[in-house]
């Protein structure tokens, strides 16, 4: 029986790379779970994946009609999520386009604070949200999308003096 | 025995769940430049559809009979859209008094004002429409932007490209919906048409009319 998990996750893991090298996508890698002391705030770093061959618009793309990358987080009640910061797009020229356009392309991240109030109870917390972007490569373009993100925030009390 | 059923099953499985992953593969690579859209054959009438124009006006793809038509889908958020009008308003100039006309259906959510103003500000000088997820089915999804169909006289699809080409290479398409320029000889890597370029067939139809997002 064992065996043959195994081999089912095996060619499991076999589909999903092959499944990877179609269509833009953009995966969200979850990061480690963020501790974070009750009544205050931690540093957050999202890392995303644009799978090869495509470009998604940077969060400041520079023409008003181009879609702009967006992370929107829906944190649990007595958790708030602020201070979210995009990095700066790298500047891509398409020569049959003829501009130049802020994208981001392979590996990025995008960091934010997360602050706990001071009433909330120690324990593991799941933030959940999505990342909405608009791919292109080379010649085409692709309807905007989401991708869902999450990550995890562990609460622990505050050392009483 | 319990055990080789369960690890067939299981191969079984993954096999079809691969053989899907590559035909959603297959359907990619079609949709390449210079490859006709999935579902969408050349040779085949164009099908109908009515949309609303810039200025509300009800327009129809049979109201272009004898034309050769472009019909070109693009969006405000697509810049190889962007980069293709300036040719096809180019085009509609050079071949308009040959019986050609551009179509535009604009496939994005941002909103008819927005949309309006986009084409004012590119000086768009042909009919601009406010696009239907269902017309886009019928004309295979238009997956990718920009999709275009060039479709000659009679109604019938001689080619379509998924995404942006040379400016040589659409005028290429162009005339050979317009009949100036044999099937298949428009371009080394162009897509031959099925079609016949005078035969007699039916009149377009427009039995998408109506159709909602």
């Amino acid at each position: 029986m064992k065996r043959a998990l195994l081999f089912a996750a095996v060619l499991a893991f076999a589909a999903a790379a092959y499944a990877q090298d179609f269509g833009p996508s953009v995966t969200a890698l979850t990061p480690d779970p963020v501790t974070v002391v009750a009544g205050k705030s931690a540093p957050v770093t999202l890392n995303f994946r644009v799978n090869q061959g495509f470009h998604i618009n940077s969060n400041k793309p520079n023409s008003e009609i181009l879609i702009p990358t967006e992370l929107k987080l829906d944190p649990p009640s007595q958790l708030m999520v602020a201070d979210v910061k995009y990095p700066p797009g790298e500047m891509l020229s398409l020569p049959i386009v003829n501009e130049k356009i802020s994208v981001y392309s392979g590996d990025f991240q995008i960091g934010a604070r997360v602050l706990a109030v001071r009433a909330i109870s120690p324990g593991t917390y799941r933030v959940r949200g999505t990342l909405r972007f608009q791919a292109c490569n080379d010649r085409q373009c692709f309807p905007p999308r989401t991708t869902p993100v999450h990550f995890d925030v562990h609460i622990v009390r505050a050392r009483r003096r | 025995m319990k055990r080789n059923i369960v690890i067939f099953g299981i191969t079984v499985v993954v096999v079809a769940l691969l053989l899907f992953m590559n035909d959603i593969t297959t359907k990619k690579a079609d949709a390449s430049p210079e490859a006709a859209n999935t579902g969408i054959k050349t040779g085949q009438i164009a099908p109908g559809f009515e949309l609303q124009d810039l200025n509300g006006k009800q327009v129809k793809l049979s109201d272009f009979r004898g034309k050769a038509v472009v019909l070109n889908f693009w969006a405000t958020w697509c810049s190889p859209c962007k980069a293709e009008i300036p040719w096809f308003e180019d085009f509609q100039k050079q071949y308009g008094p040959q019986g050609l006309q551009v179509i535009g259906v604009a496939m994005d959510d941002s909103g008819h004002e927005k949309i309006a103003e986009f084409a004012k500000q590119m000086g768009m000088n042909y009919p601009v429409l406010f696009g239907k997820e269902a017309v886009g089915q019928e004309y295979g999804g238009v997956n990718f932007l920009p999709s275009t169909f060039y479709i000659d006289r009679q109604g019938r699809i001689t080619d379509s490209v998924a995404g942006i080409i040379d400016r040589k290479d659409i005028e290429s398409k162009l005339k050979v919906a317009l009949g100036d320029q044999a099937p298949g000889i428009a371009t080394p890597s162009s897509t031959p048409p099925n079609t016949v370029a005078n035969s007699v067939v039916p009149n377009r139809s427009d039995s998408t009319a109506g159709a909602s997002k």
